[in-house]
């Protein structure tokens, strides 16, 4: 990416200024500011980075009342929810009050954010939706409810009629691929909360999955184990490398990312990781990597799996003899 | 006599998908192997295994010095173990071997970097 912003004027947030001397006693009351979403918000580096744009101009605020307006809001990628609800996230934990407005106005465009519970889960409520079974659920998780999270898939995912039909054998390597990036999440961000929602799509047979965590970033867990000089997206190809693994302690690590990586090649899917300023993406065989222009405070991990690939994976190409495994 | 363990009943689900329960696991097999006591797990009625699971539960064991790969295959059996799952378990043998050799090394030099050598 080159240096200078991809943002288009009108997609920039507009904070009112605070020092208008004519409105001064009365903003200092109030102290609220409206932040308009950018207008449309999809799983590419430019969307992920208007995204992180949108936290790195409120990541300084601390005490006030923000109204985030979807006003202007025309695409929002649903899975991408789950961005969103790791920035409102970090400005409540300063103390700020995050109301979403002009839902109304977006709801016009589509219902999507009603339908995969984001906005509910802010107190949103939206009526007449259109009937649809196709979301996975934006949810927060705490770091310890990993057994809730088991539920949360096997009931919106595996248990779903809606979901399309694929083999056995793709199935259990869909769940496998989640829960490994679930624990990497859990284990290597060290956060307080770890946000996650998905879309399948039964007509593209495409199932998209986003896991957030706003802990450590990949890009400090690599840089300090390391001690040597990589930008934030060498770090994540580093890290998704099988045998590459930042732990020191009694428990191995290094597989789980780069089976990830082997099986959405397989797969013919698309993993996206976004750590830092960092943003690592493997789609249809072909890698891609840069360092955007601005930086998240943890890792988003986007997972795009192809139903319709039903080929045999097979991560060895021989089976062990389990009486003499070790 | 060997002590048989169901691992579904251990950890209270048929995920076998955490590092915690496979925490859990550990404790339990280290606990045995380290009295000398053979140690059976059955994984009957697992429907899924990760290797961060895997890494806890098994990739430890190769922690402790004492616990050998003639140690461990006469003393730790694993049964049950489904048909998709098995390479996995390999995988993170094989990769628990090169990562204490790996950290011992790295230990080692860091020790010989800090206090010199002889």
């Amino acid at each position: 990416m080159t240096n200078e912003p991809i943002l288009s004027r009108q997609n920039r947030i507009l904070i009112p200024p605070t020092d208008d001397n004519r409105c001064k006693q009365a903003r200092k009351k109030e102290f609220m500011r409206k932040i308009y979403i950018p207008i449309k918000v999809t799983s590419s580096a430019k969307g992920y980075e208007l995204l992180i744009r949108l936290y790195d101009d409120l990541k300084d605020l601390q005490d006030e009342i923000i109204h985030l307006s979807l006003y202007n809001v025309q695409w929002f990628e649903a899975n991408l929810a789950a961005v969103l609800g790791a920035i409102i996230e970090n400005l409540e934990n300063k103390n700020n009050k995050v109301y979403l407005v002009d839902v109304e106005e977006f709801r016009q465009k589509t219902d999507i954010l009603y339908r995969n519970g984001f906005l509910p889960y802010y107190g949103i409520e939206g009526e007449n939706l259109m009937n649809s079974s196709t979301q996975i659920p934006y949810k927060k998780f705490r770091e310890s409810d990993h057994k809730i999270y088991n539920q949360y898939i096997q009931v919106e995912l595996l248990d779903n009629p809606d979901f399309p039909k694929h083999s056995r054998k793709l199935g259990i390597e869909i769940k496998r691929n989640i829960y490994e990036l679930f624990e990497n999440a859990r284990t290597h961000g060290r956060c307080k909360n770890i946000h996650t929602c998905g879309q399948f799509y039964p007509g593209k047979k495409r199932l998209h999955i986003t896991i957030v965590d706003t802990g450590k970033t990949i890009i400090n867990n690599v840089l300090s184990f390391l001690k040597k000089e990589l930008s934030s997206s060498e770090c994540i190809e580093w890290a998704m490398e099988t045998g590459n693994t930042t732990k020191i302690g009694n428990t191995p690590g290094g597989l789980g990312l780069g089976l990830i990586m082997e099986f959405i090649n397989l797969n013919k899917g698309k993993i996206q990781i976004v750590s830092s300023n960092g943003f690592w993406e493997l789609r249809e065989s072909k890698m891609e990597k840069y360092d955007l222009n601005f930086s998240f405070p943890g890792t988003i991990a986007n997972l795009e799996f192809n139903l319709q690939e039903d080929k045999i994976y097979s991560f060895a190409n021989e089976t062990p003899d389990m009486d003499n495994i070790f | 006599m060997s002590v048989e363990v169901l691992i579904k009943d251990l950890i209270k689900t048929n995920f076998a998908v955490s590092t915690d329960d496979g925490n859990q696991v550990f404790d339990i097999v280290n606990k045995n192997l380290s009295k000398k006591e053979s140690i059976i797990l059955d994984f009957k009625g697992i429907s899924l295994m990760t290797t961060a699971f895997l890494n806890a539960a098994i990739g430890q064991l190769y922690s402790n010095k004492d616990f050998s790969s003639e140690f461990l295959n006469s003393n730790l059996k694993l049964q049950n173990v489904p048909e998709q799952d098995k390479a996995l378990f390999g995988m993170v043998v094989k990769r628990a071997k090169e990562y204490f050799a790996n950290k011992e090394s790295f230990e080692r030099n860091t020790n010989d970097s800090m206090y010199g050598h002889n």
